[in-house]
């Protein structure tokens, strides 16, 4: 049996029976650690110095408390690991992770970040105090086991009921069951009741997550200036509050003001540097806005501060290279290239990535044999099934002009546009491609016909949906997924149909599989989406009325 | 951007945290052996580490308050667990040596908003200060009225000495020294406080003994 979920009616926690995992670099503080917990009954404890031995032993076996230092040395700190943790659904919502910290700014991280942990201990502390806090917090999750189980079975509406329930009979919880009901709510896609709920908390007071959740379902909502009021407000009060920069730069970009958007990244940055998602965002920016010296250190430093980390992709190594080459700075390219070599040697998008960086390098050089041994190199693991982001492939494109393989960067630029047939900034940069080489004309024809197919097919399914019937919806969609295997808006409206028809025309075991792998690849292409958890609650209902096991996540 | 030399502070001062941590998990974990002496120096060696930790924390105070950066970060926290907590540290202080004990009034509400890790900095530091002058015993107090809550720590001491509660009262700024010190910053953290044109304060007061009472709106 659980530690932490003990006989009902039962409210003591048994600290004996905890499994607990500490990471601190520093020998002599986790052998102190674990004398400490020990000192208090907790005798489960294995040790890790950094964030590899510490996802090694989680994959490993199942911890019911985390004590984790932010500072890890030079690998991952504490907070990284943590976001990797949860992003990967390493640990369940049940397992406690207890930040140690010395960073007397980390109470601000807490106070806004998206992924906070339990609880934080700033250093130095005595061993009462971590013994109280844990005991808190492990009071906390019980309470809140009911609504964790739902949520992580995917069921958004009983999670919901039961903040509820906590809301109207354990006021301590209120105000916990409100932060979690208001994250629920914005899965759900229910903004404008995560906006009223987050305007009831900040009626009792103006804490700063609420603040940050108002003015993320605003964004939500469309209503880009009501919440940039909001995060200026809270910025000028709280400079210290990352997360707010974050979401401002997302509110900017909606509003189309890109120059607003890397100001609001760069603020983030230099208040903490060592996000990785923040820097390959403010690279992205920047490199849209020409900033390429930006742009340069923001993927750099992505680069750096990500090693080992689940966030960088060769996607990473693919964008810092283009700004290189925009430079003209091939040493530079050549550079990263070697400096990389072995990371992107294993996956094939980092050899594709490699591929097509060269070609284009090559060109440059007036190396045209080589450009194009490259090129060859870039084709053939394209045929092999290697898939490249849309920016990389765009550059494919480009390398397959610059050596006169014109059919070759059509096809190319076409399946990005059949992908991204609603993506105005990618088209923009297709269309661009083409009339640097003197295209336009056929550029036009390329993306006109790529996209129309695709919205075509998607149009007409949704009509004949909007009709009932869904038969007819299925095949146009599956045809259009067909055409445009990475598109997740295609997929999440294939998805959508398979369960209406499903609903209508009962089980059916080949088409509830496709919808389940559509779904899993919209949610790769697109996390977040705002769609995805109600389509995942759908298909969930779906499978337990069908009594259908489901597969393990 | 921070300089090569700023980077090096930091630095430092990360490793005398960690240092001071190791110092008062160790000085825990020292059994009581029955003998007087040796358990007396023990106990004096607990409070004189607490002591340090507070002057760090108080000089890191006063190094984000000279840079604009200090200020609360406010949620919901019960009041009842932060008291429960903060007993047990000054029970785990006292070493049985002062009677410490927990009144909390029935009228004080689950949750409060507050920043936790400054209140209890405050808390702390005044039950430290009581420690080493109550003859007996100590009280840990809350209660809460007209919106306001009162966290207090009562001590039959002699009480507070004259400058002390002028000081305090005029708010000499950094004048102070030894307790005064600690408590013009239990001051500067209950004027951190503020919840719609009120702000919080902090009470100094002789009634039997010294009475510190930080009241956050």
């Amino acid at each position: 049996m659980s530690a932490i979920l003990p006989a009902e009616g039962d409210n003591r926690i048994n600290f004996g029976a905890l499994r607990a995992l500490v990471v601190d670099d520093y020998p002599s503080m986790r052998n102190a650690l674990r004398l400490t917990l020990s000192n208090f009954g907790i005798t489960k404890v294995q040790l890790a110095a950094t964030a590899s031995e510490a996802i090694f032993h989680i994959r490993n076996k199942s911890y019911d408390f985390i004590l984790c230092d932010f500072n890890l040395g030079d690998g991952r700190d504490g907070q990284q690991l943590l976001e990797e943790l949860r992003h990967s659904r390493l640990i369940p919502l049940e397992t406690v992770f207890m930040m140690v910290t010395s960073e007397s700014f980390y109470e601000k991280v807490v106070a806004t970040a998206e992924l906070a942990p339990d609880d934080y201990m700033i250093k130095p502390f005595s061993a009462e105090a971590l013994s109280s806090r844990l005991l808190v917090v492990l009071q906390r999750k019980r309470t809140f086991a009911e609504a964790y189980r739902h949520y992580q079975a995917q069921n958004i509406d009983a999670a919901i009921a039961s903040c509820d329930k906590i809301l109207k009979e354990q006021p301590r919880y209120a105000v916990d069951a409100l932060r979690f009901k208001g994250e629920l709510l914005i899965a759900l896609g229910r903004f404008d009741e995560a906006e009223q709920l987050y305007q009831q908390v900040i009626s009792m007071r103006a804490v700063p997550w609420a603040r940050l959740g108002l003015a993320r379902s605003l964004h939500l909502q469309n209503k880009e200036d009501a919440a940039e009021e909001e995060l200026r407000d809270v910025l000028e009060h709280a400079p210290e509050m990352v997360a707010a920069y974050d979401l401002l730069a997302e509110v900017c970009v909606a509003k189309k003001d890109s120059q607003a958007a890397q100001e609001a990244l760069e603020q983030g940055v230099a208040v903490s540097s060592r996000t990785v998602r923040r820097q390959q965002k403010l690279g992205e920016v920047a490199m849209n806005n020409g900033d390429l010296d930006t742009a340069r250190s923001a993927f750099t430093e992505a680069i750096e501060k990500g090693r080992h980390s689940i966030f960088v992709t060769p996607a990473d190594y693919g964008n810092l290279c283009r700004v290189q080459l925009e430079q003209g700075d091939l040493r530079a390219v050549a550079s990263t290239l070697r400096q990389h070599k072995r990371t992107l040697e294993e996956t094939r998008e980092g050899q594709l990535v490699t591929a097509v960086t060269q070609s284009n390098a090559y060109t440059r050089e007036g190396k045209s044999a080589e450009a194009v041994k490259s090129l060859d190199a870039a084709a053939s693991l394209r045929a092999s099934g290697a898939q490249g982001d849309p920016q990389l492939m765009l550059d494919l494109a480009n390398a397959c002009m610059a050596n006169g393989r014109m059919d070759e960067a059509d096809a190319v630029v076409a399946e990005v546009a059949r992908n991204a047939h609603d993506s105005e900034a990618l088209l923009e940069k297709a269309r661009k491609i083409y009339a640097a080489a003197g295209r336009e004309n056929v550029g036009k024809d390329v993306l006109a016909s790529a996209t129309s197919d695709v919205r075509k097919l998607n149009n007409e399914g949704v009509v004949l949906a909007h009709k009932g019937d869904f038969s007819g919806a299925m095949q146009k969609l599956l045809a259009a997924c067909e055409a445009a295997p990475f598109n997740p808006r295609i997929g999440m409206n294939a998805v959508w149909v398979i369960l209406k028809y499903i609903d209508q025309a009962g089980m059916d075991e080949k088409m509830i599989d496709t919808a389940r792998h559509q779904l899993a690849e919209a949610e790769r292409r697109a996390p977040g989406h705002p769609r995805l958890a109600g389509l995942r609650m759908h298909l969930a209902e779906v499978e337990k009325r069908f009594g259908i096991a489901r597969a393990s996540a | 951007m921070k300089s090569d030399s700023n980077e090096f502070q930091a630095a430092l001062i990360h490793e005398l945290k960690n240092n001071l941590g190791l110092l008062s998990m160790t000085l825990d974990r020292i059994p009581v052996s029955g003998e007087a002496a040796c358990d007396s120096a023990v106990d004096a060696a607990r409070l004189q580490c607490q002591t340090v930790v507070e002057r760090l924390q108080q000089a890191l105070m006063i190094y984000k308050a000279n840079q604009g950066r200090f200020s609360a970060t406010v949620d919901a926290y019960s009041p009842h667990e932060l008291l429960a907590e903060v007993a047990k540290r000054a029970e785990a202080l006292s070493h049985g040596r002062i009677r410490v004990e927990l009144g909390i009034d029935a009228g004080v509400p689950v949750i409060w908003f507050f920043d936790r890790d400054l209140v209890e900095m405050a808390l702390i530091n005044a039950i430290h200060n009581s420690l080493v002058y109550a003859r007996s015993s100590i009280r840990i107090e809350a209660i809460a009225q007209d919106n306001w809550l009162t966290l207090s720590v009562r001590d039959d001491s002699e009480g507070y000495p004259e400058h002390i509660l002028a000081s305090v009262a005029e708010g000499t700024p950094y004048r102070a020294r030894g307790t005064g010190l600690g408590l013009q910053f239990a001051r500067l953290i209950a004027q951190a406080h503020d919840n719609r044109e009120r702000i919080g304060d902090l009470h100094l007061g002789n009634d039997g003994g010294a009475v510190f009472a930080l009241r956050l709106p």
